[in-house]
């Protein structure tokens, strides 16, 4: 208990700070264009482990010409904040992406970043990526079922001991020992499962809000004890890529980095890669000229709403947001939520459905308080305490009014 | 001067100037804090966004006053353990003679001046204890205040260099999970909304604070007849010269 409490003193004073560090000079990228060219050449040399699609085909098959390939190699490159010279090397690194095993596993989730990878309007280079990554495993997405699911993992587990990268979608209930989610014919927790496949992992990422800081299961009242992976498991490389649902493109982002570098990318505080996560929202938000000069979306569908005002009286929660939406929206630069009109509800922060999701400024927010149930406001909050000091105040000099003054009158 | 009263000097020009700076840059900061967490009025000129700038201009006066804030903090900081006319600190000490006038003074406000068993000449350990407190509030808000601005400085560039930013972080950035620890959370991990909430929920500590001095200097002022609520103008106030004898 001591120690805890000196860990917990410990952590209050290192907080680390989202700082991106966009050029690390001239000397830091040539090394690391040796080590990455190295790095693809051994790569190259590995026979691809169980899927033998070939980028070009698949893109092709697709319909996207070998040009989209290119630019998307280019802006992925910028995207992980690495000099152009490194398109090459980032368009090569993604025709080996069938060289790195995945196993990806689903907790307490709705499966969303798993739809979000698999619906669109139309495929992007980033989903036929994902379809191409040599997935071992995937509970939503394999044939098999029972047992032979269960054999499956165990196969995968064995075959690529300390070399696949886990992805884990869901948060883990910690409540009643873990029994509210069980999973397979055995009747495993989550907690026992997520343990059991992480200890061979090479690296563990967390994707969407749930699994990385538990999401909406862990909202007030947090009745399972919904946890984020990075709570729950320990001494292992964790990368998480928060937001409901996480990005296809910063998930493609830290798969290809690890292929290129054999590193994951910088991470911040929140252990979220700096290259998605290092840059406010609001920065770049298409509508911040509207929310400098004061002019807001009152309500829906009004005068504002029509003119695209800004949406920060409607709740929305970009000033306090870090992610890339603003920069590489969804669906291949399709649109994004600001773009729509209906604001950001701050999706890829710790705790976001009772700190950033209430749809209205913060001032106003009616905020769960800590113990569930109650719904109290700030102001309410404040206004009580004042109102408090006011009577206390109040009595105090009627008290005194009627009293009066004690002392020697007439003296003077 | 009323005879039998002897002028006793409480405020010295530098303080009652950082008073007065206090003053106007509080409402200030709670006029334009309040704007910012949740724009109260409209902007109604019908022109360009560029033109008006309104919520801007609100941000750049909430900041401008926050950093006279800062500056004032640092001086009155200063004084509290070295000022040469009278170090606070001394006064919130827990001696016996500091406890005992504590209690005589609070005895003094709820007992309605029946009982006034200390000497009031000079600034008491209640009230120095007090104006502690809201230095301490005020402290909490230059903290949380400089990690939320710093927020927004990601790129890690400011105007005055690199160096403001960073340091900005070092001393700024424990303030994430200690507001986690003031909001709570059935989640582990820290927000920078935490930082926001306390930020906010603490303006209403400070104007709590407010509203009671006011009242207990003019109830000082109305019961003593000290003439205590000139001290902040004029930098004195009277006490019987008897008194200050039996003292």
């Amino acid at each position: 208990m001591a120690g805890d409490k000196i860990e917990s003193v410990k952590s209050l004073f290192t907080a680390k700070s989202a700082k991106v560090e966009t050029n690390k000079g001239e000397e830091y990228y040539q090394n690391l264009y040796a080590q990455c060219r190295e790095r693809l050449d051994n790569l190259k040399k590995i026979v691809p482990v169980s899927n033998n699609i070939k980028i070009k085909e698949a893109i092709e098959e697709e319909g996207v010409s070998r040009r989209d390939f290119l630019k998307w190699a280019s802006a992925t490159t910028a995207m992980l904040m690495l000099p152009a010279s490194f398109t090459p090397l980032v368009a090569e690194a993604a025709t080996l992406m069938n060289r790195v095993p995945v196993v990806w596993i689903e907790l307490q989730d709705c499966a969303g970043n798993s739809e979000a990878l698999l619906r669109s309007d139309g495929p992007t280079v980033d989903e036929i990526i994902l379809d191409i990554i040599s997935l071992e495993f995937h509970e939503t997405l394999m044939a098999a079922a029972g047992h032979q699911a269960e054999k499956q993992l165990e196969d995968a587990i064995e075959t690529f001991k300390g070399k696949y990268l886990l992805f884990v979608e869901g948060s883990v209930p910690m409540g009643i020992n873990g029994q509210y989610g069980t999973l397979g014919a055995k009747g495993e927790t989550f907690i026992d499962h997520l343990h059991r496949v992480a200890k061979d992992a090479a690296a563990i990422i967390a994707v969407g809000s749930c699994a990385t800081f538990g999401g909406i299961p862990a909202a007030a009242p947090n009745p399972t004890d919904a946890k984020g992976v990075m709570d729950v498991v320990n001494g292992k490389t964790i990368v998480n890529i928060p937001a409901c649902p996480a990005n296809p493109s910063n998930m493609v982002g830290v798969i290809l980095h690890y292929v290129l570098t054999g590193q994951l990318p910088e991470l911040d505080s929140l252990l979220r890669p700096k290259f998605a996560f290092g840059y406010r929202i609001h920065d770049n938000c298409e509508r911040r000229a509207h929310f400098d000069a004061g002019e807001y979306v009152e309500e829906w569908g009004d005068e504002g709403a029509k003119n695209n005002f800004c949406l920060y009286k409607m709740g929305c929660k970009g000033p306090m947001t870090f992610n890339n939406c603003s920069i590489v929206r969804y669906n291949e630069g399709v649109n994004w939520p600001v773009g729509v009109g209906r604001g950001c509800i701050g999706c890829s922060e710790p705790d976001f459905w009772d700190k950033y999701a209430y749809e209205r400024p913060m001032a106003n927010a009616n905020i769960k308080a800590p113990t569930g149930g109650v719904e109290k406001s700030v102001d309410e909050f404040g206004l009580g305490l004042l109102t408090a000091a006011g009577i206390g105040i109040g009595i105090h000099a009627a008290a005194s009014a009627i009293a009066g003054k004690k002392d020697n009158q007439g003296e003077a | 001067m009323k005879k039998g009263y002897k002028k006793v000097e409480r405020m010295t020009s530098a303080m009652r100037i950082i008073h007065w700076i206090n003053f106007f840059s509080m409402i200030v900061a709670i006029a334009t804090g309040l704007y910012i967490a949740a724009p109260y009025y409209q902007t109604l000129i019908a022109e360009p966004a560029v033109d008006k700038y309104v919520m801007a201009w609100n941000r750049w006066g909430h900041f401008m006053v926050a950093i006279i804030f800062d500056v004032t903090s640092i001086v009155v900081a200063y004084l509290y353990f070295f000022s040469r006319f009278e170090k606070p600190y001394k006064k919130v000490l827990p001696t016996a003679k500091n406890i005992k006038e504590f209690f005589a003074v609070l005895v003094n406000l709820i007992t309605l001046n029946r009982s006034k068993k200390f000497d009031s000449s000079h600034s008491d350990s209640f009230n120095t204890v007090y104006f502690t407190i809201f230095h301490l509030l005020l402290l909490l808000m230059l903290f949380t205040g400089l990690q939320l601005y710093v927020e927004g400085l990601e790129s890690g560039l400011s105007s005055i260099g690199t160096w403001w930013p960073s340091m900005l972080h070092i001393a700024t950035d424990w303030t994430i999970p200690f507001s986690h620890f003031l909001v709570g959370s059935s989640v582990q991990d820290a927000t920078i909304m935490d930082v926001r909430i306390v930020h906010h929920r603490f303006m209403w500590l400070i104007i709590v604070w407010v509203v009671f001095h006011i009242y207990y200097q003019v109830w000082r002022t109305i019961f003593w007849q000290e003439g205590d609520i000139a001290i902040a103008f004029g930098g004195s106030k009277y006490v019987k010269e008897d008194k200050k004898a039996e003292n």
